[in-house]
């Protein structure tokens, strides 16, 4: 009988007594019952070696009192998951972009720098995104030209290329139907293709998929982009020498924001753009005369596109120059005050409701006025859930699409989800590049091929006043509410 | 050493001799020079003259007070020698006539007596390398050398040193000089001068003299001399002057100095004799903490040690058993046992919009990263976030489940970070692997066996657990499996020369159906096994598969580690690597001057040679044509060879600067890691800007190098700067995985144990070099030197070689139970006291802290209480404090 120690994790079990009669599965068995490490997971090191359960005792020369020191534990012994995770490395290109968390840049393919940041800032709408994919591109309207067909089929194939990459795409086929249908964009000049107004770019795109997208099937939405992009205007004419009044309705597809010394803030320009002066035939006094022209929005879009107007065509230099003046815009945008009075009214509730809502979110009790909407608790707490759901992202509002639904409604509150810019002295020069806000709510400069994350605070620093680039068009996604 | 002289009274005397003149009458100045003179001056100038005549007297009598005023008044004067004793300044004219008088006498006493005053005379007299001091001396009375002053003396040693040269070169006798010699190293030792002693000593081959002039009050500045002037020796001078060193250690019993001297001379007859002259046993304990902190492996004879139970204390401490507990207790005492995950050291929050958006899907890349940089940060700590959490709950738990978040290859990194985190902690490190081993994954089994070899790196126990657990999985089937067990057992037996790891791993070098991943790593861990052993065995083995290699496989990246570990057998041997370079010039070109270059820069690592420097900087300046690869090893083995000192080191970081500007893509590639290793763990300010600004060169290579090297200088400190940087390079590249991995790694080695851990090989006051240590980094260092293909390939473990160098950077006292005790102590940068008279400080700008202490690059420790005496003069590291039975109380 020899007893030695025997030392397992941080104990050491002294006198254990092996019988070396008996082979050493039974001294195993020993251990077992010491430490309920079953024998076929114990691993018993005997100065540099192993136990083996068929070995010799006499042959392993073990001695009297010697420290023998057991390995051997009875956790559970690790599993492989039955679904491993998925790696980045391993997923096909297009989940990539998922997981990259913003889609791919565009080649420049010469100074295309313009369509590109339009591009890019179109392609944020999921709204068109969704109406474009329903686009077939066999069925062709009777009444839409050839390229136009062909210009929105164009639209579509990229849009959906732009999500399914990591890589930059080259946006050939686009660039082609582009020029085809808008022959101005393929100037050449000393045989390269010219640098183009953004604005204009935006403007026909918009046009063309607002005819195209327009389904003669379904009434109730005869107008996809109109939906989306389309500002209803009411102005009232008055002509101050005769008193005459008239009053006259408009849809347009932005809003102008004219800049003047005057004009330090996008709200004023606004308010400038709204108002104008013209000079038309009076009836009342038989001669052209004097008119004052004041806008007013009657109906609001899903995305309000505002232009600054910063290009003026300069007779002298014979091109469009920039005025560089800083005017600042607001990432989130209020257009009450340029509302009419009946649009007015139709907002008064939601907005309120939007208020008490965000009361409620910096954890201000509702005040006691409201209580007779004590019944209403419950739902607004509904409505939380569901605007906190859906308040960032635009899963909530781009599933349901139709400006029509009756489950949200406008509150004539805007956020800014897409800014294109401009550098340089003239619109046919310097560049373009669009600045996108990502469902993630992480924004992401386009420059070209490189999408460049960006800080939310650097946005508002687009507005002008310098060299930098400056915001050339904004775009505001509505905020809604669910009634 | 000692200033010149000559010049400094030289000039000395033209200032006081314009100073004198006051130019009361230039025109009369030349006439009447006798005029400028003190009457008391005057009368000294008669009298000399006087004696002068006299000398030249026919009566000896005479002859005789003449001669012994003249010495009498010289003597009496030379006591300073701020400016030329006025007696010599009157005597000058008189030079010549006495020596024309000289020749003319006789031999007599008188003529000696002579002798002697020319001999003091020549001081200023004699002309540039005529010697006649030394001459007239020499034939002169054999009287008290130090009656004449200390100038004379530093002027005979002077040219002692001259007349030696020359006669050895003409093979003539010198034992009039020695004995001369054996004079004046007794007065500069008894006068404070012990450079002085030591130079001369040098000078004329002879160092054993000291020996015998030593003495209680200037032994230790005399050691300290010795060894560091040592460091600019060349060949065998530099061993032959630690020698006398450690015998002037041993003779006075300064024996922990004596026991560092010998781990530098890698001799282990000495640390042996240490052992057997020192009987007291809490002071053999000491010894043995130096010995565990070197890393080298040594077994205590039971010849010395009679009684068992000491010798298992002393070896225990050896084995570095209780190494675990006294980091851990370091831990609990800064306050950082708190487990930190990978974000808390990305510190994304403090980087703006850049960083990239929380990705959705796991990326292995970044995983793995994450993996590393959980093993470097928790390392030793024995928890984390990932590995070691409870599995307690229903899933399966987490631990499983972040192992299985790594791909392939991968899983055998995570799998060994558990190994990584339960560093030094054998026992609870082998329970929690145990389930790895029972996986039917071979990349986790091999992870498992990896694990195990880095949780006994550095540690050894009395079952070797790691040779029975890893030595059946060398032979397995699968490739993984056996890269594991080899390079487990390479960390954990390093430097052992344990005979049966040889037995195993020899054959497989060999073996022709051997992948070859599996032979590089068994070359590389018999390196390590063997390192510095001069093994003829390993080197026969490792220089046979070399040349079974063909062609195909030469040019594959792993091949770079079979010279390696070839080299790593000769670190630091510096000649005994001739042999094996003679035959690696028969290796088939693609491999021969890669296998030159590292077995060269191996064998003179840490010896600071300048030759070496130039050869291999010689080889970096050549334009390649055929795309050789080994002028990125030159660069490594510059900063190798060049480590040893600090002087050495900045001129190696200037001429790594000129290879930067000058040198082709593949050595700018290596630039940065020679930059690294020069300063690991040691961030210095103009190294930090130059590695940051090559962190965004256009060469992504050289990017991932720069980037990898600013992990390895802040390796340990958390310094704030690099960690910053980092972060910002993080965001610049987080769309470049490969990268953004490196950044990753980087930012891990920063944080190595939450700041506790060091990578730096040299430890003890910067003298002695830990080889594992050293081999581990140059492993990593080489195989970054083809990070693509390596690091960011599948042999990503590599890394793990890290463990080789990590020791904690800490001060802890124990008391004479080997428990903690906590005693203020003074931290600051260290100061050169080398050939400073006195006592000076050691430190300069300290902060007084008390123990246990954490010691950055540079800093020195000095005990801040007389309660206590430590056995050890250099406070790093444990420490066994001693009561002082002196001590009182003031209160």
């Amino acid at each position: 009988m020899l007893k030695v120690s025997v030392k397992w994790q941080k104990e050491v079990f002294s006198a254990v007594e092996i019988d070396t009669s008996q082979p050493p599965y039974v001294f195993k068995c020993q251990l077992f019952d010491l430490t309920g490490v079953p024998p076929e997971r114990q691993k018993i090191m005997v100065k540099g070696g192993l136990l083996k359960d068929d070995a010799d005792w006499s042959k392993l020369g073990v001695k009297q009192g010697q420290k023998l020191m057991m390995m051997g534990s009875v956790d559970e012994i690790v599993k492989p998951p039955e679904n491993g995770p998925v790696f980045v490395e391993d997923l096909p290109e297009e989940k990539q972009a998922v997981a990259l968390g913003h889609t791919a840049g565009l080649f420049n393919l010469g100074n295309t720098c313009y369509m590109n940041s339009t591009v890019q800032c179109l392609h944020s709408v999921p709204e068109l995104k969704s109406a474009l994919v329903n686009y077939s591109s066999s069925s062709r309207n009777n009444d839409l030209d050839q390229t136009s067909h062909m210009l929105t089929v164009a639209t579509r194939d990229l849009f959906n290329e732009l999500d399914k990459s990591v890589k930059p795409v080259a946006p050939m086929q686009f660039w082609m139907v582009l020029r085809k249908k808008y022959p101005q964009f393929g100037q050449l000049h000393n045989n390269i293709f010219m640098q183009q107004d953004a604005e204009e770019c935006w403007t026909q795109l918009l046009y063309t998929l607002s005819q195209s997208l327009r389904s003669p099937g379904s009434s109730e939405n005869p107008d996809t982009v109109k939906a989306l992009f389309g500002i209803e205007l009411v102005s009232r004419v008055h002509c101050q020498e005769s008193g005459e009044e008239s009053s006259e309705t408009e849809s347009v597809y932005s809003l102008k924001c004219h800049i003047s010394k005057e004009v330090n803030h996008l709200h004023e320009g606004l308010k400038h753009g709204l108002k104008s002066e013209l000079e038309k035939a009076s009836p009342a006094l038989g001669r052209s005369a004097l008119y004052l022209k004041e806008s007013r929005i009657n109906g609001l879009p899903r995305y309000l596109t505002i232009q600054f107007v910063r290009f003026f065509w300069k007779r002298e230099s014979n091109q469009k120059a920039k005025i560089l003046r800083k005017v600042d815009y607001p990432l989130e945008l209020d257009v009450y005050d340029l509302c009419s009075d009946d649009l007015r009214k139709k907002l008064e509730a939601p907005r309120q409701l939007l208020r008490d809502e965000e009361g409620k979110k910096l954890g201000l009790k509702t005040s006691e006025k409201n209580s007779s909407l004590k019944d209403n608790d419950v739902k607004m707490t509904d409505a939380e859930g569901s605007a906190s759901g859906g308040g960032e992202s635009s899963t909530n509002t781009c599933q349901e699409g139709a400006p029509t639904d009756k489950d949200s409604q406008l509150t004539g509150i805007y956020d800014l989800v897409a800014v294109l810019t401009h550098k340089g002295r003239s619109a046919d020069s310097g560049h373009y590049v669009g600045w996108v806000k990502q469902e993630s709510g992480k924004w992401i400069e386009y420059d070209d091929e490189n999408p460049i994350p960006q800080r939310e605070e650097d946005i508002t620093k687009l507005s002008g006043g310098g060299d930098w680039h400056m915001a050339y068009i904004c775009m505001y996604k509505a905020r809604a509410i669910p009634m | 050493m000692a200033p010149d002289p000559n010049g400094a009274s030289g000039s000395g005397t033209k200032d006081e001799a314009a100073a004198k003149t006051p130019a009361k009458d230039p025109k009369k100045k030349d006439e009447k020079k006798d005029e400028d003179l003190s009457e008391e001056d005057l009368a000294l100038k008669q009298q000399l003259e006087l004696y002068v005549e006299r000398v030249q007297d026919p009566d000896p009598g005479l002859q005789k007070i003449a001669l012994e005023s003249m010495r009498q008044e010289i003597r009496t004067s030379t006591s300073s020698m701020t400016s030329v004793p006025k007696p010599l300044k009157f005597l000058r004219p008189h030079y010549g006539t006495l020596k024309n008088y000289y020749e003319t006498m006789a031999d007599s006493e008188l003529k000696k007596l002579l002798a002697d005053i020319l001999s003091v005379l020549a001081l200023t007299m004699s002309a540039e390398g005529e010697r006649e001091s030394l001459m007239y001396r020499l034939v002169g009375s054999e009287g008290d050398i130090g009656s004449w002053g200390h100038e004379y003396v530093r002027n005979l040693a002077g040219e002692i040193s001259q007349e030696y040269a020359k006669r050895q070169s003409e093979e003539s006798q010198i034992e009039d000089l020695m004995e001369l010699v054996q004079q004046i190293v007794a007065f500069h030792m008894k006068h404070n001068a012990e450079p002085e002693a030591v130079d001369l000593l040098m000078e004329v081959e002879d160092l054993d003299l000291l020996i015998e002039h030593v003495d209680k009050t200037n032994f230790k500045r005399t050691c300290l001399y010795l060894t560091s002037a040592a460091k600019y020796l060349p060949g065998p001078d530099d061993l032959l002057v630690l020698d006398i060193a450690y015998m002037i250690y041993i003779k006075y019993e300064e024996y922990p100095n004596a026991l560092q001297i010998a781990l530098f001379l890698d001799n282990m007859q000495y640390v042996r004799q240490v052992f057997t002259s020192c009987e007291d046993m809490l002071r053999r304990k000491q010894f043995c903490y130096i010995i565990a902190r070197h890393g080298i492996t040594f077994e205590l004879d039971e010849d010395i040690f009679t009684d068992d139970d000491d010798r298992e204390a002393l070896q225990d401490i050896i084995n570095n058993s209780k190494l675990s507990e006294g980091y851990l207790t370091l831990a609990r005492d800064i306050e950082v046992m708190e487990p930190k995950s990978p974000e808390d050291i990305y510190k994304a929050h403090l980087l703006d919009g850049r960083a990239s958006a929380g990705a959705s899907v796991d990326s292995a890349r970044q995983n793995l990263a994450a993996t590393f940089v959980n093993a470097f940060v928790n390392a030793g700590f024995g928890q984390d976030k990932l590995m070691t959490v409870p599995s307690d709950s229903s899933s399966g738990g987490s631990s499983g489940n972040w192992l299985f978040k790594n791909k392939e290859h991968g899983k055998a990194s995570a799998a060994a970070s558990l190994g990584m985190i339960l560093l030094w902690d054998v026992d609870t490190g082998l329970s929690l692997l145990d389930k790895y081993f029972h996986s039917n994954d071979n990349h986790v089994i091999s992870g498992a066996l990896l694990g195990v070899g880095i949780v006994n790196c550095g540690v050894k126990g009395d079952c070797d657990p790691a040779l029975a657990l890893l030595a059946d999985y060398v032979g397995k089937e699968d490739p993984s499996i056996r890269i594991g067990a080899i390079m487990g057992l390479g960390l954990s037996y390093a430097g052992s020369q344990h005979e049966q790891i040889r037995s195993r791993l020899s054959p497989i070098l060999n073996d022709a159906k051997a992948p070859l991943d599996v032979i590089a790593f068994s070359a590389i861990s018999l390196g390590l096994i063997y390192v510095g052993s001069c093994n003829e065995e390993v080197a026969q083995a490792i220089i046979f598969s070399l040349m079974d290699r063909s062609e195909s496989e030469l040019a594959e990246p792993l091949t770079r580690l079979l010279p390696l570990g070839l080299g790593l057998l000769y670190l630091g041997k510096q000649e005994s690597v001739e042999a094996t370079a003679e035959v690696s010039k028969t290796f088939n070109e693609k491999i021969r001057k890669y296998c030159d270059m590292t077995l060269l820069s191996c064998a003179y690592a840490g010896t600071g040679n300048v030759l070496k420097v130039q050869n291999l900087l010689g080889h970096c300046a050549q334009h390649l044509e055929k795309g050789e690869t080994h002028q990125g090893a030159a660069v490594i083995g510059i900063a190798m060879v060049a480590m040893a000192e600090e002087l050495g080191l900045e001129m190696a970081i200037r001429s790594l600067e000129h290879l930067l500007q000058y040198g082709e893509q593949n050595i700018r590639r290596a630039v940065p890691l020679a930059l690294g290793l020069l300063c690991i763990s040691n961030p210095k300010v103009n190294v930090m800007d130059t590695l940051s600004r090559l962190s965004h060169d256009t060469d992504s290579e050289v990017a991932m190098a720069a980037v990898i090297s600013l992990g390895l200088i802040g390796a340990g400190t958390n310094n704030a700067r690099i960690a910053g940087m980092l972060r910002n390079l993080s965001s610049y590249y987080y769309k470049d995985a490969s990268l953004l991995f490196c950044v990753r790694i980087a930012q891990g080695l920063v944080h190595l144990g939450k700041g506790l851990l060091t990578l730096n090989p040299y430890h003890s006051d910067r003298f002695l070099l830990s080889p594992n240590a050293l081999g581990g980094l140059v492993t990593i260092l080489h195989a970054c030197l083809d990070i693509k293909a390596i690091v960011l390939g599948k042999y990503h473990y590599v890394l793990y070689f890290f463990v080789l160098a990590m020791q904690p950077r800490m001060l802890m006292t124990v008391d004479e139970n080997l428990k903690p005790l906590t005693v203020p102590v003074r931290v600051g940068q260290a100061v050169d006291v080398v050939g400073q008279a006195g006592r000076p400080k050691t430190i300069t700008g300290f902060q007084t802290h008390s123990t246990p202490v954490l010691l950055a690059a540079g800093d020195r420790a000095e005990l801040a209480t007389e309660k206590y005496i430590p056995l050890s003069p250099i406070l790093e590291g444990f420490v066994i404090l001693q009561e002082n039975p002196e001590y009182r109380d003031d209160q």
